[in-house]
C-alpha cells in the first residue's frame, strides 16, 4: 500500500462518515457532504496524476495496465455521477449514495495497490 | 449550508434508523404517482445495483477475455450474474408497471442465484473453485449480494403499483 492509497483512506473514511452522519440527521445533501465527495475526487485525480508521471518514468506494474487504469477511471467516475444524482434530488437519501463513493473508492484503490505492486 | 428542508421528509415523524434504509420510506409523502421505485431510498437501491453491475460486468468480461478455460462454468455465472445487476438497475430506475414485474423477476433471479451459488460453492467446491460475485453468499463482496435481492424486494413490495382497476 502506497502513500495513494492512504490518501484515499482518510479522505474516502471522512467523506462517508460526513455524508452518513448527514443522512442520519435527515439533512439534503449541502455544501459539506458535496465538498467532502469533491476531496475524494480530488485525491482520485492526484492518484491519476502520480501514476501517469510514474508510467511515464518507466515505472512497470506488476499486474495488467488496462485493469488498473479501468479502475481508476471508474473511479474518477462514481463521485461524478453520485453529486450529479444528489443535485436531482435534494433528499437525505442522496446523502446515502453520496457516503457511498468514499467506501467504494477506497475498496478500488486497494485493488488498484494490488494491481501496482 | 442551506436551510431548505428536504420535501420528502416531511411526511416522516421519527423515522427510526439509517441502517435500515427501507424502514424509513416517507411513502405517503413521495411522488403521487405510486408507479416510480427511484425515489428516496431506491436512489440508494439503484446506486449500490449500479455499482455491482459496473463491477460485475467488468470483471466477467476480464474473466472471460482473459482465462474462459480455465472455469467456464464460473466465468459463465459471473456474466449472467453481470447481467441480472444490469436489468435490476435499468427496471429499478424506470417507473411503471411492466418495469416493476421486470424489477421482481430480476431481483428473485438474484436472490435464487446467490442462494443457490452461494450454496454450491460451499459443498461443490471442485466444480466452483473460481471466484464469482455470489460465491459463498458473496462473501468477497462483504455479503452485499445476498442482502441487496432481500432489500430490493422490500422495497418492491412497499412501492407496488396499486391494483388495477377495472
Amino acid at each position: 500500500m502506497d502513500a495513494y492509497f492512504y490518501i484515499i483512506l482518510v479522505v474516502g473514511l471522512v467523506s462517508t462518515v460526513i455524508c452518513l452522519g448527514a443522512g442520519i440527521l435527515k439533512k439534503a445533501p449541502n455544501d459539506t457532504t458535496i465538498l467532502s465527495v469533491a476531496a475524494v475526487e480530488l485525491s482520485l485525480l492526484v492518484y491519476l496524476v502520480g501514476s501517469i508521471v510514474r508510467v511515464a518514468g518507466g515505472e512497470q506494474m506488476a499486474g495488467e495496465p488496462w485493469e488498473f487504469w479501468g479502475y481508476l477511471l471508474t473511479a474518477l467516475l462514481l463521485p461524478v455521477g453520485a453529486v450529479y444524482w444528489a443535485i436531482l434530488e435534494r433528499t437525505r437519501w442522496s446523502n446515502f449514495v453520496l457516503a457511498a463513493v468514499g467506501v467504494t473508492a477506497l475498496v478500488m484503490a486497494a485493488r488498484m495497490n494490488q494491481i501496482w505492486y | 449550508m442551506t436551510a431548505k428542508p428536504s420535501h420528502e421528509d416531511i411526511g416522516t415523524t421519527a423515522a427510526p434508523a439509517a441502517g435500515a434504509p427501507v424502514d424509513a420510506a416517507p411513502a405517503a409523502a413521495l411522488a403521487p404517482a405510486n408507479d416510480t421505485r427511484n425515489t428516496g431510498p431506491g436512489r440508494l437501491l439503484i446506486a449500490v445495483y449500479a455499482v455491482f453491475a459496473i463491477s460485475a460486468t467488468a470483471r466477467a468480461g476480464f474473466q472471460i477475455l482473459t482465462k474462459f478455460s480455465e472455469a467456464p462454468l464460473a466465468y459463465l455465472l459471473s456474466a449472467f450474474a453481470a447481467v441480472v445487476y444490469l436489468v435490476a438497475t435499468v427496471s429499478l430506475a424506470k417507473s411503471g408497471r411492466t418495469w416493476f414485474k421486470v424489477s421482481v423477476a430480476a431481483v428473485l433471479v438474484e436472490l435464487v442465484g446467490v442462494l443457490v451459488v452461494g450454496a454450491l460453492s460451499l459443498f461443490d467446491s471442485v466444480n466452483f473453485p473460481h471466484e464469482t460475485v455470489w460465491s459463498l453468499f458473496g462473501r468477497g463482496y462483504a455479503f452485499i449480494p445476498l442482502l441487496l435481492p432481500i432489500l430490493g424486494l422490500i422495497w418492491l413490495y412497499r412501492r407496488r403499483p396499486a391494483p388495477k382497476k377495472a
